[in-house]
């Protein structure tokens, strides 16, 4: 499987500290990938670098085998991020799923936010019309991620998808996602503390503390080691 | 208080019968208003959203001069802009003094402070989780642009029923640019002030009427349109 992310020598500082160190990661296409770790151990930080909100302070971050920076409005239109706390604008539940398909020109919005709702487990007779102020806190990152998914991209980043979420909503939001993988063949990059969720979905786990990738005896991850210098190849494992 | 009963009745009738001073003052009223709010809000607008969106050298120096100039005594932008408008001015050979569109330009220097510094308040207060959220969308800088102006515009509605407040109200920079002109410049504000001068208290209350009518239909649409987009 060939890689789509490729990152090198990768270092992230916020205000001089540092928060991010790979010396090298890669993620193969179509793969899903969860980011487990304590909190600040550096899996927004990672999630923003691979939605390209963010660009490192040093090292590289190719994307199908090319650099990504000044590309970086192109490459959003494929790559997506799902925020661990979402924002909805304050407009209709069925112009907040719509708004990314309208900025890309589709033509069939209304069906694909309605396929989008349906998909999260939103009814689209009973909430498309809903304003965004009508809406529990559950149901506003299920409308986010409908308008993820309505985009159907080529990578699908979410950071905590089933925080503050019930068992259901959990398990509608996996098979959601999965979904999207099965329908279109995304890449998924999944941060999240629920580690069973995680192994249920994700074909690998990386261990993200204090900004690396932890090595075996500081592991306590669901998926065994991942050395500090590893490569990462989604599903078709670790290689050195 | 019998006067003041009178006055009420006379000014009804007045306003019944379309009395062509005070529908004149009416008029001159509503288009120097219209012309100030649309040059306010053309350049406060997109002032207001660059001070409130963009980080820049000098950005607190600018918010602090926007802030004191919210409070600038409306007599000396009358006479600032007379100076600059008077025939031996720079301005003087556009003769524009006592004008509707010479009062429009005091006007609009009084109202863009409002609407800049409640634009940049509003774009400010904004919730920090928009900018990546209509990037993680695809959204390009004019949609970026477009869509932050949506979300503020409770504010910028907010701002613009202040700032008109404040122009239709006006009467110091409307005396001394417009010269209260009848049949040309005299708007509702200088009129009263003139009426009740010569003890013409009908005139006067029925002007009142009508610029509090006119201040009361401002705010109930702009209250409408709120609801509407909140919905």
């Amino acid at each position: 499987m060939s890689a789509l992310y490729e990152l090198s020598d990768i270092v992230q500082r916020y205000d001089g500290r540092e928060v991010l160190c790979l010396p090298q990661l890669s993620i193969a296409a179509g793969s899903i990938v969860g980011l487990a770790g304590p909190n600040g151990g550096g899996k927004s930080t990672l999630l923003r670098l691979l939605a390209f909100l963010e660009f490192p302070v040093a090292g590289e971050v190719r994307y199908r085998g090319q650099a990504t920076r000044g590309r970086e409005f192109a490459l959003r239109g494929e790559v997506t991020c799902f925020p661990q706390e979402p924002y909805l604008l304050k407009r209709s539940v069925r112009a907040n799923v719509g708004y990314g398909l309208a900025l890309r020109g589709a033509t069939d919005i209304r069906e694909r936010v309605d396929a989008a709702l349906a998909q999260v487990g939103l009814d689209p007779a009973r909430f498309a019309g809903r304003s965004w102020r009508q809406l529990s806190g559950g149901e506003v990152k299920r409308v986010a991620l409908a308008a993820r998914l309505a985009l159907r991209p080529a990578v699908l980043l979410l950071d905590e998808p089933t925080a503050n979420l019930d068992r259901d909503s959990a398990e509608l939001v996996r098979r959601a996602v999965l979904s999207a993988r099965e329908a279109h063949g995304a890449t998924l990059v999944i941060s999240g503390h629920d580690q069973p969720w995680l192994r249920a979905i994700c074909d690998d786990i990386l261990w993200l503390a204090d900004g690396r990738l932890a090595g075996p005896a500081a592991n306590p991850g669901p998926s065994g080691a991942v050395s500090d210098n590893t490569t990462f190849a989604g599903n078709s494992g670790r290689q050195s | 208080m019998n006067y003041l009963v009178d006055g009420l009745r006379q000014a009804l009738l007045l306003l019944a019968q379309g009395d062509a001073a005070t529908f004149s003052a009416v008029w001159t009223t509503l288009a120097v208003t219209f012309e100030a709010m649309a040059a306010t809000l053309v350049c406060g607008v997109p002032a207001g959203f660059f001070l409130g969106y963009a980080t820049f050298p000098g950005k607190r120096a600018a918010r602090l001069l926007v802030e004191t100039f919210l409070s600038f005594p409306t007599v000396v932008i009358g006479l600032v802009v007379y100076a600059f408008l008077s025939r031996r001015g720079p301005l003087g050979e556009w003769g524009l003094l006592f004008t509707v569109p010479g009062m429009a330009v005091g006007l609009t220097i009084l109202g863009l402070p409002i609407v800049i510094a409640l634009t940049a308040q509003a774009v400010e207060n904004l919730d920090p989780r928009l900018r990546p959220t209509l990037l993680t969308l695809g959204a390009k800088p004019r949609h970026v642009f477009w869509a932050t102006l949506s979300e503020a515009r409770f504010g910028i509605l907010l701002a613009t029923t202040a700032a008109f407040g404040r122009i239709v109200s006006e009467i110091g920079i409307s005396m001394m640019l417009g010269g209260n002109i009848k049949w040309d410049t005299r708007t509702i504000t200088t009129a009263i002030a003139l009426e009740t001068g010569k003890g013409e208290f009908a005139t006067g209350i029925a002007l009142g009427l009508v610029l509090m009518g006119i201040a009361f239909l401002v705010n109930l649409a702009a209250a409408v349109c709120r609801r509407r987009q909140a919905a």
